[in-house]
């Protein structure tokens, strides 16, 4: 009915209107690109703890059990491999484990291709020995990512390994346990992931959602003008809307297809990140057509929603717009929300329910995000009443008029400081840990210890390994010799075996393939590898957070560029007959960027504050220098980037104003 | 030499337009002077070269004896803030600005305190008919009211020239004349000189004398009163 109107309304805005549709598109595309990524991050998590529940057996329960299997950790170099020992019981011929052809067959070993590649290019006394009848290498669909170290041993039903009683610790690895099949269930491991995904992908939403809304209005800012004067000559509130609505759907298609197309050329880039121990598979960042497809249709239905909203003003009221009154103050409800939301983070985050997190941090981003035009607003008011120079006037009365569109400018910013203040606090940077590799430790059948410690004295003097072995009741300890003290005395304190030292890898991994079996389900370890989990899930907490914050940074830049153009563009005429009357560039570009810089400045700390605020009841450990570090680099480079970002629009202030006969469009 | 402001041999062309073709123009202090002629003739482009907002292609512009064509545009643009005032069809206040504070914003760009130059802006709105007004921002004032805060902006800095481009053109007749009566009171009575662009010939009937412009040449210089 009216696309054709729609269509010229489009193109007749000029070469400045399709400018500003073209923010529209871009911006639009950046919050698709990266809703995909934060969408796909839960996807990925979910995918990589279905490939690898199989390694965690389901007792048969009631069912006919048809195999044995039992998993454990082994180490070399540094990094984990997963050992899965599996048997099929007698008479029984079960399905064998994904990415396998077949079920090992007593005495094989299924190396992954990354284990495999690792024993080849190591001495073979230092890895391969440990795996002497390789059958072959496993398949992707049964690696959780793909630089896993992981190893399949077959064995007959009745082998040590299978019977022999196990640690029970899932950090450690799990009992042998009859199992009806091998589908397993994930891992808690895999399940502690997707719940830190799920807060990372909420964390990034919420900001893009806001973002996303703004580059919707941002088309209607530009358009509110020309659609009030419709109004005026007696076009209905149903035809402008509808004119609106489908030229910011129209633009929002557009940009969500090119936003798609951008995330699918940033995937192989993406699946560089490592997380638990490795990187990704394409495919498991790669959105399932049904997600890719539904997301490029609702951006543009969001986008659509949003428009309308924006566009109310204009329909209730045609001369509001036409007339630029006075807008109606902002009610201090709105700080009674965020209020209200501060005081029950602490009693809620009682409860250690993980959806809770998610609601509790969604709660204080919608908070956030509602006393922000209120506090700008004020900030405004502050601003103005204290100017003595005009660009701080201009810029208070700026914020005072329009708190809503400076908000859009810095909330970016103002969440991703929530987001930073939240896990600035929750990043600790390294567990305080021994990092003693200069002695293996292993805990014998009762009553074997010394048998046990006689067999391994045994194993390395005929494997050229020098080392002391002595025994702590049933734990035999493997002192090796040449290994360089640690002096660290935080280390010497928690040190379980005597002076902590690190061992040279290549003797280490020796040892450990000397020792291979020596007592069966279990593994020698060094105290540092036992710490290996806590290390890694703190770094990759690190990692998280570094991921979540360039996303929100990307957010906050973008957003504070595009505003910072369109709002160039919408008052562009008043810029030009400024100018024209001798108010120097300067001082416009200076009242521009106080307009971002005072509010980035408040919202932005203040915002930082809440998000510490609500942290602290999540928080594990002490705060750190690197984690408060982080934060200060990210929180910089955030300002920096909203100062550049508003700065890029600069030439397009000149370029408006340049015009010596600027009429109204 | 006692012309306040005056070009010579003013020549402008756009691609193939040709917007001036040799003008010659100039305005005595106090002087009221009215720019008509048929829409696309040149005028504004005529007051655009006077006032320093375009350079000509050629020509001169002196304003008290001073060329200002060939200043650079930083120069130009510090001479149309401190010696000219300008009044527009409309779209020049600041939106987000009270009146009073759109009068003083000349004034706080010269360096006059905010106090000092909010106080000297408000003495100028009882003049103009703007009692009460102060505080009101321009969404808020009726189109001539707004009309009159601009003329009030335009000379809070004592300009030498004022420049008027259709100042009136958005206004109905009635407001439009009372409107332009006031700017040349207002101009005169503060000693300065006043170049205004209009369609009305009522309007023009205030001016001192009237120039015509057709197809970018001046036609008729009206008698000097
Ligand atoms: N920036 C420009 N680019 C190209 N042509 C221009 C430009 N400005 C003016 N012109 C042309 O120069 C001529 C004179 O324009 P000018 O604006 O001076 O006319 P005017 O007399 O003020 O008309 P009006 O009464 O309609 O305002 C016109 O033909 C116009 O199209
Ligand atoms: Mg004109």
């Amino acid at each position: 009915m009216n696309v054709g109107l729609t269509w010229r309304l489009l193109k007749g805005g000029g070469r400045r209107g399709m400018l500003g549709t073209w923010l529209t598109l871009g911006a639009v595309a950046v919050s698709t690109a990266l809703l995909l990524f934060a969408v796909a991050v839960d996807f990925a998590f979910a995918a990589r703890a279905d490939r690898g529940a199989w390694r965690n057996p389901v007792a048969a329960g009631s069912r006919p059990a048809v195999a044995i299997e039992a998993s454990r950790h082994d180490y070399v170099r540094g990094r984990e491999i997963t050992v899965v020992d599996l048997a099929a019981l007698p008479g029984r011929s079960p399905e064998p484990p994904p990415g396998l052809p077949r079920f090992p067959a007593p005495g094989e070993v299924w190396l992954s291709p990354a284990l495999a590649g690792l024993a080849d290019r190591l001495p073979a006394a230092e890895l391969a020995a440990r795996y002497p009848k390789r059958a072959g290498v496993l398949g992707d669909e049964g690696l959780v990512h793909p630089d896993e170290l992981i190893v399949v041993a077959g064995r007959a039903p009745d082998a040590p390994e299978l019977t022999a009683a196990r640690s029970s610790d899932w950090i450690v690895g799990s009992q042998p346990v009859k199992v009806a099949s091998l589908a397993g269930e994930p891992t808690e491991d895999a399940e502690g992931y997707q719940v830190l995904g799920l807060i990372a992908s909420v964390l990034m939403v919420v900001p893009l959602l806001v973002f996303g809304g703004a580059a919707a209005r941002l088309t209607v800012a530009r358009r509110d003008q020309r659609l009030a004067a419709l109004r005026l000559v007696g076009a209905t509130p149903g035809q402008v809307v509808a004119m609106t609505v489908a030229e910011a759907v129209i633009v929002a298609f557009a940009g969500a297809l090119a936003g798609a197309v951008a995330y699918a050329l940033a995937v192989p880039l993406l699946t560089r990140v490592r997380i638990d121990g490795g990187p990704w598979f394409v495919a498991d960042l790669w959105p399932h057509p049904l997600v890719m497809a539904g997301t490029v249709v609702a951006v543009p239905l969001l986008t659509g929603l949003s428009a309308v909203a924006g566009l109310r003003r204009v329909v209730v009221s045609p001369l509001g717009v036409a007339k630029r009154e006075t807008p109606p103050g902002m009610r201090w409800v709105r700080l009674l929300a965020l209020v209200a939301v501060l005081v029950a983070v602490p009693v809620v985050s009682r409860g250690d329910s993980v959806g809770l997190i998610a609601v509790v941090i969604g709660l204080a981003f919608l908070s956030i995000n509602l006393v922000g035009p209120w506090v700008v607003g004020l900030i405004g008011r502050i601003t103005a009443a204290s100017a003595r120079r005009p660009a701080r006037l201009l810029a208070g009365r700026r914020l005072v008029d329009d708190p809503r569109s400076a908000w859009r400018t810095v909330s970016g910013v103002a969440l991703t400081g929530f987001v930073a203040g939240f896990l600035g606090l929750l990043s600790p940077g390294t567990l305080a840990g021994t990092q003693d590799t200069g002695h293996l430790r292993v805990s014998a059948p009762a009553g074997q210890a010394a048998t046990v410690a006689q067999e391994a004295r045994d194993r390395l003097k005929r494997a050229g390994v020098g080392a002391a072995v002595t025994t702590r009741k049933d734990v035999v300890v493997i002192a090796l010799k040449d290994a360089t003290p640690i002096t660290d005395e935080d280390a010497r304190r928690r040190a379980l075996d005597g002076a902590p030292a690190q061992a040279a890898p290549a003797a280490l991994d020796r040892a450990r393939t000397a020792l291979t079996g020596l007592v069966p389900g279990r593994t020698p370890t060094t105290q540092a590898d036992d710490e290996y989990f806590g290390g890694q899930i703190l770094g990759d907490i690190a990692v998280g957070t570094v991921v979540v914050l360039s996303v929100s940074f990307l957010v906050a830049i973008a957003s504070a560029g595009i505003t910072a153009a369109s709002s160039v563009l919408d008052r562009r005429q008043t810029y030009a007959l400024l100018r024209l009357a001798g108010t120097p560039l300067e001082v416009l570009d200076r009242a521009r960027r106080a307009e971002t810089l005072i509010p980035l400045a408040v919202m932005g700390g203040g915002a930082i504050l809440v998000g510490a605020f609500c942290g602290v009841p999540f928080m594990i450990t002490d705060p750190n220098l690197t984690g408060l570090v982080t934060l200060i680099v990210c929180v910089a480079a955030g300002f920096a980037g909203v100062v550049g970002a508003g700065a890029l629009s600069r030439p397009l202030l000149r370029s408006v104003t340049a015009d010596p006969a600027p009429r109204p469009d | 030499m006692n012309d306040v402001l005056a070009g010579r041999a003013l020549t402008k062309r756009f691609g193939q337009t040709v917007a001036l073709a040799g003008v010659d123009m100039a305005v005595r202090p106090g002087e009221a002077v009215a720019i008509m002629g048929p829409s696309g003739s040149g005028k504004s482009t005529l007051l655009h070269c006077l006032a320093g907002i375009m350079r000509p292609d050629s020509g001169e512009v002196r304003l008290e004896g001073t060329r200002i064509d060939d200043m650079g545009e930083r120069r130009r643009s510090a001479l149309r803030r401190t010696r000219f005032g300008f009044v527009f069809q409309f779209g020049q206040l600041l939106p987000e600005l009270p009146a009073d504070e759109n009068v003083a914003l000349p004034l706080m760009l010269g360096g006059v305190t905010r106090a000092e130059a909010v106080r000297r802006g408000r003495e100028w709105f009882a003049p103009l008919g703007l009692g009460g007004m102060e505080a009101r921002r321009p969404g808020e004032l009726s189109g001539g009211q707004a009309q009159r805060v601009a003329i009030a902006r335009a000379l809070v800095t004592k300009p030498a020239v004022v420049f008027a481009d259709e100042p009136t053109g958005a206004l109905d007749q009635t407001t439009g004349h009372d409107t332009m009566r006031l700017l040349v009171e207002a101009t005169k009575h503060n000693g300065a000189s006043l170049i205004v662009v209009t369609h009305d010939p009522g309007v023009a009937g205030w001016c001192d004398r009237t120039v015509e412009v057709r197809d970018g040449v001046l036609l008729a210089a009206g008698a000097r009163a």
